[in-house]
Parts: structure tokens; C-alpha cells; sequence
């Protein structure tokens, strides 16, 4: 209980400040609006914030998923193989340098307007940080444990399986941290290329509407699921890896 | 923690002639300088069936090297290695046991379930190897701690478990390195007890790599010195005490007192 | 002496209908001497539609009137609109919809000139979607940017044309309007603009099929207007006027030699290519001017009424009444060009 109140502390200044900021006659209220309003909108426009939030939380989801999926197997296959590795290692850096304004085109092109593009986008800003993590994490592996299970006569599979793997699991964790952080991003970005619905379609038509304080409410709706999402995650962790936990008390 | 170690149950025994034969062994590394390292220029050793030969020698004389050679992790540079007779490196792996300096257990895996790795590696099935693994887990004093994770357990705890993961599969040959060097030494006096019990009940081939000269003339049939980098085998040395040996005899008796003397100053050269 | 008297009279009445003339004659243009800074915010890159302002750039009569006008680009399409009113820029380039739903909501941001009096808002679509009138629609996707009065004219449209809006599929296919057309994700789109796009297309051999949409059942408007914070008129009313009046003459520059009028656009934005720009203009020119007989910049009442009176039937404006107060012809240059 007493590890929230820093936290807590910290988000009351800010809320403080924000609302200070807001009250400052030179700062006027279509840029900022101030906490009381954004609290208006959320009872005000509290269905359509909330159904559109469901929208973006799905894309958000499955985008993760596909970016789990793809991530570590791409993260295994360069792991195994050497060539793969020099090859598409570069090409899967560039991947992320590509600026969405560009790609979002393509992904409608490839996928047609509805989920397609969103998930498409997410994916590719969320398998990355697990994709280096978890090739990270399966190269980590000391070469003694390797030596060791070659002298078990262990096969390549049983030496993933409990070995690498295994060691790689608080890196893969570290990577979805990441990754689920951005993801919300990631689905506000598709949903800008052409969206029928979503909180980032939310906030860029009321930001051209000039309702400040429904935008705000969409902003503070992202935060949070970004915010669950890495606290999900984090929870997973120590479900799964009870291990590196045990180490750090001991 | 319980310092007491019982000898454990009758074993899969090993077959029969299982000697390890090392002929003008040589192997070098790439050095950080030009030249190349040499850890080895020409290491000839005999193990036969059943013996246990202990090797001393300084820090980096390639100790760890043979050993790894032996076990088939390595490709001598030059000379043969035969285990059984066989020199095939994948044969080497199958009939040696080996037992690295530091215990390599998996974090992940309880101490039950490390002790069972090997056995999984080789294909039996989790649970079985699980319930081969239990016995041995209460026979070295582990009882109690099968769900313990290796972070729970003292050194020479995991010291123990790593042992058993060694002995649990039945392979003919033990290749031991420095296997009490991490134990405080009640805990290595209690070990090396324990280990020269099992010895002598059940018998293995065994190359006992160790830095301490007392523990390889208490555990072994024949003691081979190496120098220092490069290696070579400067002397061997029979010790006449049959096994298993009472610790104060062998500590106390002359031939071995002169033995210890030799070695020593066979190292200090 | 009464002949005198009789034509004492009408003289008096002359001289005081000259003299009332002169008054009326508006000061376009500022003492020499003063500058006074001026800021523009645009609503977009700069393009052929703002040709006019940067002819009036560079051909120097701002600096004639008397101002030094810094012209900038917005971060975003809501921008004009806010810095207005904020009052972080004296002028801005915005559209009267979105004029109108400012007011709606309070806002004290009035449309000074029509930059350009037309709608340009159309329905593109290419041959192959057999798009030739409204009726057409019918089973068609339509692409928009996801703007609530360019939705609203795609309902007015169909409905003008008897097309029941169930028939056809609304996308949003955010700001890529061309590409989606392009790209045949679409069958049409509605939000490009028949002087911009439209050419485009042509250029570039797409044959494209344009419906404006004042020709399918939506109230004509003024695409693009010149808006200014209402409080600040008192304080800035010459500067306004000195303004417009400049841009008039950088308007009639354009007019007379639209080659040369262009350079100052096509030098503030070197991404543009000239042969477009120089036929978007070409095309758009009749708009940027008046009609015979009325000031630069005219926006007429009774359309801006109408205007009004559609937008809230649709729901664009709720509270307004009518289109008083939100535009004003009071700034704009004494007499027509």
C-alpha cells in the first residue's frame, strides 16, 4: 500500500498543475482545458468515449498478439540461424524507421479500410522491441550451460526448450513492456489513416471540432489503457518467472 | 543444512571395459597475442575400468581442458582419446558423465527438477525421471527441498544436486571437475567421504580433476601431475591404500605423507 | 433670390453627398511612413488557392500599405480557428462552416473577406466507377475525410438526387483522399476540391468526373474566407482594411500575368509543381474576384442566410440563428476592381 503514496503524491501535483495552467488567462481554453472540464466530458460524452475506447482497446490487443506471434518467431529463427540473422536484422531495423505517414497508404492498399491497416501498424511498432529482446535474451545463455546439455546429449530442440527459452523469458517480458506501452500509439496512428471509428479518430475530429475538452477525455482514456496494459504485463511476469524474483530477495 | 550424506542404493551398473585412453594429446587455443595458446603439448594418461585417476596441477594448466576432451565437448589438436576404445566424439558423450567447476543449475527448475535434467535430455519422460531423481534427492541430505529453487540453497546444496544430475543417468565414466572447490570444507570433507563410499560400492571410471593434492591422494587409485601451461603429465604417482580410505589413515600414513611431499614438490617446480 | 435659394440647395445637397462619399470612401491604405506587423495563418500548405496573398507578398503592396505581413503554416487543420481566438494571429484563412460552428459555440471569430466565393467541395471519382450525376451513387463507397459538414453535404446530395443513403457506403479514409481513390478502395470521394484535385487528376491523364457539390443540392458558400477575432476589429479595423486592399491589388497582379503572379508561391513552397499550380490558378481566378459590381472580397448575406439555415437543418450548428455577426463586408476595399 505505502509503494502507491509517491506515486499518488505525484499525480495529485500534477493535476494540480495542470489545472493552475489551465486557469492562466494567457492560456486559453480550445488548447487546454482544464481538469473539471475534461471531468464534464466524461459524464457528458461518456458512451461514446467508452465505445470507442472498446474499438481501440481491441485493435490494441490483437495488434499485441500478432506482435507476440511474429516477434518471437522471428527472434527464434534468427537465433537458430546465422545467415537469417545477417540478412534480415538490418532490413527489420529499417522497418522502423519507415514513418507511418507512408506506410498507413500501403497497409490500405494491402488490407482494404476496417481492422487490416490498425492491427498491421501496431504489429510493426510492437514486435520490434520483442524481437531484439528476446534474440537478446536467447543469446544471452551462458556457453557452460550449452556445453552442458551437449554432454547430456541433448537435442538442438530440448536445449530451447530448457534452456534458451526459458532464459529468455524476463528479456521477452522487458520487450512486451515496451511494446505494450507504444501499442496504444501505434492504434491511434492506424486509426488517423482512415478510421470509422476509435478513440484516435475520437481525437483528431474533435480536435478539428474544437471540443477541447472531449479530446482531452480521449487522451486521458489512452493513458490509462497504456498504463493497464504495462501493469498486465509486469503482473504476467511475475506469474511466469517467479524465479527472477526469488533471486532478487534472496 | 544437514552435512550428512548416506551411500546411496545399488545403481544401473556400468558395463564392463569402460578405460579412457589419452595419447599425445595436444590442443591450443587462438591467444589474444599472435600466438597461439597451448594448453596442452602432449598429454599421454591411462584410466583403467573402475579406476580413479586423479589429476592435480596449477591454476591454467589445462585441468579443465582434458576433462572436456575426454568428454567429447572437445577435438584434441593432436594425438587420440579413446573412451572404451572408442574415438568418436558423439560415443565419448554418450558414456561420459560430466561435472563441471560450477553447478549450472537452471533457475527456472526446482531442485528436483534440475536433478533430473540430464535424465530428460536423454528422453525419459518428466515424471519418471522426476521420481528416479526423488530417492537420490533424500538419500544426499535433500529432503524437504525438492521444490526449493537453486537461489534457496546453500552452495553446497547445489553442489549436491549438480552430483546428482551427474550420477543419476549411469554413464560408466565420471569426469569430475574441481567438484568440491566451491564447499566450505566441512561440507568437502563430508562430500569427499561420501563420494569415495560410493565409489567403492559402485564402482565407475573416474578422472577426478582438483586443485588440492590431499583430496586427490584420498580419492584415488593414481595421481597424475601436470605442469604448468603448456601441459604435460611431469609425474604419476600410485597411491598404495586400497579404497575406501579412512580419512585419519590416509592422512596420517607415511607412504601417502611421502607421496604428498613428492607432489607438492613436483608442482612447486 | 429664390433662384438662388432653389439652387443653393441642391448644391448644399451635393456638396454634403460628395463630402458624405469621401467619408465613405474607407482608408484602404495607411499613412506612409508607419508599418505595422501582421500575422497570417494559413489553413493548409501554401498552394494555388493562396496564390493571391503571396502575389500581393511579392509584389511588395503590403509593403505599400504600410504592413509587414509574416504569413504561417498551421501544426493542424483546428489551428486557424484557435490562434484567431487566442489572438495569437491577427488574421487566418479558414471556411465558412467551419466559421459557422466557431460561432455556435461562442466564439468570437468573424469572416472578414471571401478569398475564394465558391464552394470547391466535390465528388471525384474516375470513369470506371460509371459515376456521372448523384443518382449514380447508389451502391457506391464513398470515401471522406471524416469531417461532420462534409458528411452532412454527402446527405444532402443523395437526397437530393432521391438516393437512399442505405445504398451507399461512407469510408473514412482520412486526410488520403487521392490515394484511396487512386488505389479503387473507393468508387468516389467527397472533400476534394474540383480546382485542386480535380486538375491534378487531369494532368495526370486520369479523366476524373467531378460533381461540386453546389451543383448536387447543397447551398453555395465561400470555400475560403479571411477570418479575424471579433474584439480586435476596433483596435485592428485599418489594418484589416490596409490588409484585403493589398491583397486586392496582389489579386489583380495575378489577373493581368498569372505566370509572374505565381513565382511568390511557388517560392515560399518549393515542393509545388508550377504546371499545376499555374492551371489551378488559372481556373480558380474567376473566384478569387468578385462579381461585377461588388468590392474584392464580397460575401453576400443572403447566401451566408441560407448557408446558415442548412447547416442547422444538419445539425452543423445548433444554438446560431442566423449568419448575423459572423461575417462582415465592412473592411473590404471602397469600390470593386
Amino acid at each position: 500500500m505505502r509503494r502507491w503514496l509517491p506515486a499518488s503524491a505525484l499525480l495529485l501535483l500534477f493535476l494540480g498543475a495542470w489545472a493552475w495552467l489551465a486557469s492562466l488567462p494567457s492560456v486559453d481554453d480550445l488548447t487546454l482545458a482544464s481538469p473539471a472540464e475534461v471531468w464534464g466530458a466524461f459524464g457528458d460524452d461518456r458512451d461514446l468515449l467508452l465505445d470507442n475506447a472498446r474499438v481501440t482497446l481491441v485493435e490494441v490487443l490483437l495488434g499485441l498478439a500478432i506482435s507476440i506471434v511474429a516477434g518471437v518467431s522471428f527472434a527464434v529463427a534468427m537465433h537458430l540461424s546465422r545467415t537469417l540473422r545477417d540478412a534480415t536484422y538490418p532490413l527489420l531495423v529499417a522497418s522502423q524507421a519507415v514513418p507511418i505517414v507512408v506506410l498507413a497508404p500501403i497497409f490500405v492498399l494491402a488490407f482494404d479500410y476496417g481492422m487490416g491497416p490498425k492491427l498491421a501498424i501496431v504489429a510493426l511498432i510492437c514486435f520490434f522491441p520483442i524481437t531484439v529482446n528476446v534474440l537478446d535474451g536467447l543469446r544471452s545463455v551462458e556457453q557452460d550451460h550449452l556445453k552442458l546439455m551437449r554432454s547430456f546429449g541433448a537435442s538442438r530442440v530440448r536445449t530451447l526448450r530448457s534452456v534458451e527459452v526459458p532464459a529468455a523469458l524476463p528479456s521477452f517480458f522487458s520487450g512486451l513492456r515496451v511494446a505494450a506501452t507504444v501499442s496504444v500509439i501505434g492504434a491511434v496512428f492506424g486509426e488517423w489513416a482512415g478510421a470509422d471509428e476509435g478513440l484516435g479518430r475520437l481525437v483528431l475530429l474533435g480536435n478539428n471540432q474544437l471540443q477541447t475538452p472531449r479530446v482531452y477525455a480521449g487522451v486521458v482514456l489512452l493513458t490509462l489503457m497504456a498504463v493497464a496494459l504495462f501493469t498486465l504485463v509486469t503482473l504476467l511476469e511475475r506469474l511466469t518467472c517467479p524465479w527472477n524474483r526469488t533471486e532478487r530477495t534472496a | 543444512m544437514q552435512t550428512k550424506v548416506v551411500a546411496p542404493a545399488v545403481e544401473p551398473s556400468s558395463e564392463g571395459e569402460t578405460s579412457v585412453a589419452v595419447r599425445g594429446v595436444r590442443r591450443a587455443f587462438r591467444g589474444t597475442h599472435r600466438e597461439p595458446l597451448v594448453a596442452l603439448a602432449g598429454v599421454d594418461l591411462h584410466v583403467g575400468a573402475n579406476e580413479v585417476l586423479g589429476v592435480v596441477g596449477p591454476s591454467g594448466c589445462g585441468k579443465s581442458t582434458l576433462l572436456e576432451l575426454v568428454a567429447g565437448l572437445q577435438e584434441p589438436d593432436g594425438g587420440s582419446v579413446e573412451v572404451a576404445g572408442r574415438s568418436p566424439a558423439k560415443a565419448r558423450r554418450e558414456l561420459c558423465a560430466f561435472m563441471p567447476q560450477r553447478d549450472l543449475l537452471l533457475p527456472w527448475r526446482d531442485a528436483l527438477g534440475n536433478a533430473a535434467l540430464a535424465l530428460e535430455c536423454q528422453g525419459v519422460p518428466r515424471g519418471e525421471a522426476r521420481s528416479r531423481a526423488a530417492p537420490l534427492l533424500e538419500r544426499f541430505g535433500l529432503g524437504g527441498f525438492e521444490a526449493a529453487r537453486p537461489a534457496q540453497l546453500s552452495g553446497g546444496m547445489r553442489q549436491r544436486v549438480a552430483f546428482m544430475r551427474t550420477l543419476l543417468p549411469g554413464r560408466p565414466v565420471l569426469l569430475l571437475d574441481e567438484p568440491f572447490a566451491s564447499l566450505d570444507s566441512i561440507t568437502r570433507a563430508s562430500m569427499q567421504a561420501w563420494l569415495a563410499d560410493a565409489l567403492a560400492t559402485e564402482p565407475r571410471t573416474v578422472l577426478l580433476v582438483t586443485h588440492d593434492v590431499e583430496e586427490a591422494l584420498f580419492l584415488s587409485d593414481r595421481v597424475a601431475v601436470l605442469s604448468a601451461r603448456p601441459g604435460r603429465v611431469v609425474q604419476e604417482l600410485e597411491v598404495p591404500m586400497p579404497r575406501p580410505r579412512d580419512r585419519r589413515a590416509a592422512v596420517t600414513d607415511p607412504a601417502l605423507a611421502r607421496l604428498r611431499e613428492r607432489a607438492l614438490e613436483v608442482l612447486g617446480s | 433670390m429664390k433662384r438662388t435659394q432653389c439652387l443653393l440647395i441642391p448644391a448644399l445637397l451635393l456638396a454634403m453627398a460628395v463630402l458624405a462619399a469621401g467619408c465613405g470612401e474607407k482608408k484602404d491604405t495607411i499613412t506612409a511612413g508607419e508599418t505595422r506587423e501582421m500575422s497570417l495563418l494559413l489553413d493548409y500548405f501554401p498552394n494555388a488557392d493562396h496564390a493571391g496573398i503571396y502575389a500581393a507578398q511579392a509584389g511588395g503592396h503590403f509593403r505599400d500599405a504600410g504592413l509587414e505581413v509574416a504569413i504561417r503554416q498551421p501544426a493542424d487543420p483546428a489551428a486557424p480557428i484557435k490562434q484567431v481566438v487566442a489572438g495569437r494571429v491577427d488574421l487566418a484563412v479558414s471556411y465558412e462552416p467551419e466559421v459557422l460552428r466557431a460561432r455556435d459555440k461562442g466564439l468570437k471569430v468573424v469572416a472578414v473577406a471571401a478569398l475564394v466565393r465558391e464552394p470547391l467541395t466535390s465528388i471525384v471519382s474516375l470513369p470506371g466507377a460509371r459515376i456521372r450525376s448523384p443518382k449514380d451513387l447508389a451502391g457506391k463507397t464513398v470515401g471522406t475525410a471524416g469531417i461532420d459538414y462534409q458528411s452532412a453535404y454527402l446527405r444532402t446530395i443523395l437526397k437530393d438526387a432521391g438516393v437512399d443513403p442505405a445504398q451507399v457506403k461512407e469510408r473514412n479514409v482520412g486526410f488520403n483522399l487521392t490515394p484511396a481513390l487512386l488505389t479503387g478502395k473507393v468508387d468516389a470521394v467527397l472533400g476534394a476540391f474540383w480546382n485542386y484535385e480535380g486538375t491534378e487528376l487531369r494532368q495526370k491523364g486520369r479523366k476524373p468526373r467531378i460533381i461540386r457539390v453546389n451543383d448536387a443540392g447543397v447551398p453555395t458558400y465561400d470555400e475560403l474566407v479571411l477570418v479575424a477575432n471579433e474584439d480586435a476589429l476596433d483596435r485592428d479595423g485599418d489594418k484589416i482594411r490596409a490588409f484585403i486592399g493589398a491583397l486586392a491589388r496582389g489579386t489583380k497582379d495575378l489577373r493581368a500575368s498569372p505566370d509572374k503572379g505565381i513565382q511568390g508561391l511557388l517560392e515560399a513552397n518549393r515542393d509545388l509543381d508550377p504546371r499545376l499550380q499555374r492551371e489551378v490558378v488559372k481556373v480558380t481566378l474567376p473566384l478569387f474576384l468578385p462579381e461585377k459590381g461588388k468590392p474584392f472580397g464580397y460575401q453576400d448575406p443572403r447566401e451566408w442566410q441560407e448557408f446558415t439555415r442548412w447547416a442547422r437543418q444538419n445539425e452543423i450548428v445548433r444554438k446560431l440563428p442566423d449568419a448575423s455577426g459572423a461575417f462582415t463586408n465592412d473592411f473590404l476595399p471602397g469600390s470593386g476592381l
